[in-house]
């Protein structure tokens, strides 16, 4: 298991150069200047950018650049916000804590959901509520995640008035106290749902399925014939089979958290980095463009590496090639 | 006697039935299902809706009108109008047909791609495969929504085309190895080995013997990709990055949404596209899984 972690580790960081061009390429592309953040995007004198581009080194050759900047990320110099007038990492560190916080509350929720909804209709194939756990998923995974969050605070926020519908934390709250947390666990909550959704409905089809085909196998039928009681069977002997498969696609779900943390931070202008980089695209503040870009494919990747290492776990046949 | 008539009758429907091709018996088991024939129709009657436009509308989606802005549904709007005073029921069957081309143009894209790549690949194995095959787990590694976003932030300038290129350029990768995968089994049929051995080029092997038997997987793909590039191109429309504001799209429609005194006091103005993209994507995916039910030869539906 050792052997295999260090190769797929070592495999990723060729992967991890390439990322690396293609955002460089990217940053090239952009408006403003992407790699340090020192020009300013409203001075738009010809001769102020000339000076400065020269005084940065943009005019230099496109590997002398790349070489800079590739330098500059492995000392954790991401360059300057423009707009935030702070070093791009400290303007992603403010917000960091929150993308975090919306994730795992998130992934929480999806595997809890899932887990119950998917264990229901699993054991009650065919009946009233399987359908109605199944029309939900459909629903689930068809309803775009910005629709479903505008529903959302529609109805919950506006018409109920459960849940804040902006921001990550209520006015007036000191840091540190009981109810700062709470505020927080509240403003998250609501984002968090709509986040988890499509993997929710994705999960619970999943588990139900699995549950199905399994009940039907011969060691189910062994445990019947012995008469262990139903209740146990299914707790026991079927689920801890069926809930396998399910913890390995825990990677690829860092994947699509991140697309869908962008949409729904957005949408409930929740301060996190994916409502960083909407903004700073509006507001062609590159560096931090460029900055978040490379580490959400970063944690992809790593959110890949998670998921084959988890699988190596799993089932051991792929660990030896 | 009467058993004669029935065992000849009998006969002739097995002989019937035999005669069946697949595609035929898929044919059958699709229309009898009801869920995925009902939303097929919605889908058709959502696509001619859409391309009549400047037929049935009832007002130039692009008329702004200072007097009646904000309005609420009345009889000559129905469905009210948004904040430049335009109807929301034309912008609603403009933006169909903006969301649903844009729809249908990226699957066709991706799915050609798709197939290519994961057909060749496919079909050559050995180093073309694992060349292939390393750059779409590269092209996958990257977070697909935040790359469409800073990409058509960088050509926003360039247009719907470039919306179309950005999209369907990252959105191939899924579609190529389902293929890629299906080409590999099916290459292991005789008649893949008897159509080489009497000289047919690999181009003509995959086009002619490959596909048709790839081409159910493709369909099912295709379905499905139909509602990611819809969402796609309606989430990227929504955040201000799709198609250019102004222009009638299912997303820019949403976008008034995101100011929080739209959602909460002016419903007419976001709940009908969030229900036609929400009922379109669901059809597609009835349609898909009814199609997708309809080629498992195991299914008894």
């Amino acid at each position: 298991m050792l052997l295999y972690t260090l190769r797929r580790i070592v495999i990723m960081i060729p992967i991890l150069i390439m990322i690396s061009i293609v955002v460089f390429a990217l940053a090239l592309a952009m408006p403003g200047d992407a790699l340090s953040g020192q020009i300013d995007p409203s001075n738009t004198k010809p001769e102020y950018i000339e000076e400065m581009r020269e005084q940065l080194g943009l005019n230099d050759p496109v590997h002398v650049q790349y070489g800079r900047w590739a330098a500059g990320i492995l000392q954790w110099d991401f360059g300057r916000s423009f707009v935030h007038r702070m070093d791009v990492t400290e303007a992603i560190g403010q917000r960091l804590p929150n993308t975090i916080l919306l994730s795992v509350l998130s992934l929480l929720l999806t595997y809890v959901l899932a887990f119950f909804m998917g264990r229901y209709a699993g054991r009650h194939p065919y009946t009233i509520g399987d359908y109605g756990i199944q029309g939900l998923n459909y629903l689930m995974l068809a309803i775009p995640s910005f629709v479903a969050a505008i529903f959302a605070i529609f109805f919950f926020s506006f018409q109920l008035g459960w849940f804040p519908a902006t921001g990550s934390i209520g006015s007036g709250v000191t840091p540190g106290t009981m109810e700062y947390y709470l505020s927080k666990l509240k403003h998250a909550a609501l984002p968090a749902i709509v986040l988890g959704m499509l993997t929710t409905a994705s999960y619970t089809q999943f588990l139900r399925n699995d549950i199905i085909e399994n009940a039907q196998k011969d060691y189910v039928r062994t445990a019947r014939a012995k008469g262990t009681p139903e209740n146990k069977i299914y707790n026991k002997h079927i689920l801890r089979n069926s809930i396998i498969p399910i913890v390995t696609l825990f990677g690829f779900d860092i994947g699509s958290i991140i697309g869908g943390a962008v949409i729904i931070e957005t949408v409930f202008t929740y301060p996190g980095i994916g409502e960083l980089l909407i903004t700073s695209i509006g507001r062609r503040d590159s560096a931090v463009v460029i900055a978040i870009t490379l580490m959400l494919s970063v944690a992809t990747l790593v959110g890949n590496l998670i998921a084959d290492l988890l699988y190596g776990v799993i089932d051991p046949r792929i660990r030896v090639e | 006697m009467s058993a004669t008539v029935e065992n000849r009758r009998s006969e002739e429907m097995i002989k019937k039935a035999k005669k069946q091709s697949p595609w035929a018996i898929a044919r059958r088991k699709l229309f009898s299902n009801k869920l995925a024939m009902i939303s097929l129709g919605f889908l058709v009657l959502v696509t001619i809706l859409a391309y009549l436009a400047p037929v049935i509308a009832p007002f130039d989606p692009y008329r702004v009108d200072i007097m009646n802005r904000n309005a609420s549904p009345s009889a000559d709007h129905w469905l009210g109008t948004d904040n430049s005073g335009r109807d929301i029921l034309s912008l609603l069957i403009y933006g169909g047909r903006t969301s649903l081309t844009i729809g249908f143009i990226c699957m066709f894209a991706v799915v050609i791609i798709g197939t290519t790549i994961g057909s060749i690949a496919g079909f050559y194995g050995g180093l073309v495969d694992s060349l292939l095959m390393r750059f779409t787990d590269f092209v996958m590694n990257f977070p697909y929504l935040v790359f469409v976003i800073v990409l058509a932030s960088i050509f926003r300038e360039a247009g719907i085309w470039a919306l179309i290129l950005v999209i369907s350029s990252l959105g191939w990768t899924g579609a190529a190895r389902v293929v890629r995968s299906k080409t590999m089994s099916e290459k292991e049929n005789e008649y893949v080995m008897a159509a080489i051995s009497i000289g047919g080029t690999p181009f003509k092997v995959i086009r002619k013997h490959l596909l048709p038997n790839v081409m159910t997987t493709i369909i099912v793909q295709a379905t499905l990709l139909l509602a990611v590039m819809i969402v796609a191109e309606t989430a990227l429309s929504f955040l201000g990055f799709g198609v250019p504001a102004g222009t009638p799209s299912w997303g820019n429609m949403m976008s008034e949404a995101r100011q929080p005194h739209v959602i909460r006091t002016m419903w007419w103005v976001w709940v009908p596209p969030a229900m036609a993209i929400t009922l379109t994507i669901l059809a597609i995916n009835f349609i898909g899984e009814g199609i997708k039910d309809a080629f498992n030869p195991k299914s008894t539906r």
